[in-house]
């Protein structure tokens, strides 16, 4: 969860300012002095693994991936280049990193979200609403995760699309308890084309800069996902519902 | 005896063309075994079995290379999909033939499709702009279906977006694990997940069949 709020602060403040500390970090880490400083190892380590994620989260945003380089990263994580050879072999390991940790959050919001509802229709509804606003508030990592991402070596694509992939099981609960009548209207790929239809909507409008139109799209793609399981009425129903 | 000026000009356009379509081929091919930001002109011109000097005479780069190749089979595969649609009077059947006349396309040439559809996302902003054009290019095709459904002024606005992103998903995900043979048992499946939310699952499946 830190990793996540180091990115928000460092999204939110003016290119120019000193870094402002995580809300657990003391103030006088505002920016670690070179040498020693009489920390704990694990924690400065920690906390310029953290930096280094985020400095190149912002790095990105600014240059694309391709002409990202290492300076621009230390230079917004505020760290040296030895640094970063300590946390990390490449841009790539790096962005790997960056990639991971937005997505482990993303991961939590969104089960965190399903999980908190008892019925599927609304636990799906509920999923991608935690997706959407979370993609809205942070556009940066948005494009980081759904537009960079794909062009960051063959390792970050392979995990972007494992991770398409593992939102089918989110729509195969679906199927539980369906009549055979519903039943026979489904596919062995109707999940895949589900998934894949609402996450090309998504990153299409990441990659137009589109990124505040994205909690609008909550009633068309909630819709689009559950009327192969509930019938069209009933899939909009719960699409427009408050 | 120098041949009347007509053939020798034909003569030098065919071997042009012909080498534009060799290099492209080529660069399909190491993009397939390498990925676009491995490829080199240098191996370019060695799978084309060209020289360097003939690789710039056609394309001014590597980026160059990859949106003709791009453009190509965009191009085909449209050109497929309209004749295959043409002579059909209802919009499912049309629907019907221009999906099973993609699929093909696909399946015909998995290095130019890896192109359209894997490769174009990490190929520069050009690439990506014309990946997104192709995408469009069918939303019109399905809109018609509004008109056909009963109810199309109910159904979501960005329906055909999520649609046609959905068939993309698909193909790609064969394209990446070498699957695209699969892809014409899927038609009968994919041209119920296009039709269903216009026209209902029964005409739906009657169109797949």
């Amino acid at each position: 969860m830190t990793g996540i709020v180091v990115f928000t602060l460092a999204a939110d403040r003016p290119a120019n300012a000193s870094i402002e500390p995580a809300p657990d970090y003391p103030p006088e880490l505002s920016r670690l002095p070179p040498g020693r400083h009489g920390l704990p190892r694990e924690f400065v380590v920690h906390n310029q693994r953290e930096r280094l994620i985020a400095g190149l989260a912002e790095a990105v945003a600014e240059n694309g991936y391709a002409s990202t380089t290492i300076a621009h990263i230390t230079r917004h994580a505020a760290v040296s280049r030895r640094t970063f050879y300590e946390h990390f072999d490449s841009k790539d390991a790096c962005f790997v990193a960056a990639y991971d940790t937005v997505m482990d959050e993303l991961r939590e919001r969104v089960g965190g979200a399903f999980e908190a509802e008892k019925e599927w229709p609304r636990a799906i509804k509920a999923g991608i609403a935690a997706m959407l606003a979370f993609l809205a508030a942070e556009p940066n990592l948005a494009r980081l995760c759904m537009v960079e991402a794909l062009v960051a070596g063959p390792v970050v694509v392979e995990r972007y699309d494992a991770a398409i992939q593992s939102l089918v099981p989110y729509f195969e609960a679906g199927r539980k308890g369906r009549s055979r009548e519903v039943l026979a209207r489904l596919s062995p790929t109707t999940e895949e084309a589900l998934v894949g239809g609402m996450v090309s909507l998504i990153s299409r409008r990441i990659f137009a800069g589109r990124t505040t139109e994205l909690e609008s799209l909550l009633p068309d793609l909630v819709e689009f996902a559950l009327t192969p399981y509930l019938g069209s009425a009933e899939a909009a129903k719960v699409a427009r519902e408050k | 005896m120098r041949p009347p000026p007509g053939r020798q000009q034909l003569s030098r356009e065919f071997i042009a063309r012909h080498q534009r379509t060799r290099i492209v081929s080529a660069l399909a091919e190491e993009t397939m075994a390498k990925g676009y930001q491995g490829v080199t002109v240098a191996d370019i011109v060695r799978r084309a079995g060209i020289a360097r000097n003939t690789f710039y005479e056609n394309f001014s780069s590597k980026e160059a290379c990859f949106l003709a190749a791009q453009d190509y089979a965009a191009d085909e595969a449209f050109r497929r999909v309209v004749e295959a649609a043409a002579e059909i009077e209802s919009w499912q059947g049309r629907v019907v033939a221009g999906l099973t006349a993609f699929l093909a396309a696909v399946a015909e040439e998995p290095e130019l499709a890896r192109i359209c559809f894997v490769e174009a996302h990490s190929a520069g902003d050009a690439a990506k702009q014309r990946y997104e054009e192709s995408l469009q290019t069918f939303f019109p095709l399905f809109k018609v279906g509004r008109k056909v459904s009963p109810h199309g002024e109910q159904l979501p606005e960005t329906l055909e977006e999520t649609i046609v992103g959905g068939i993309y998903w698909i193909i790609a995900k064969r394209i990446v694990e070498g699957k695209t043979e699969e892809l014409e048992s899927l038609q009968g499946e994919l041209v119920e997940f296009i039709l269903t939310p216009y026209v209902g699952v029964k005409a739906a499946k009657r169109a797949a069949s």
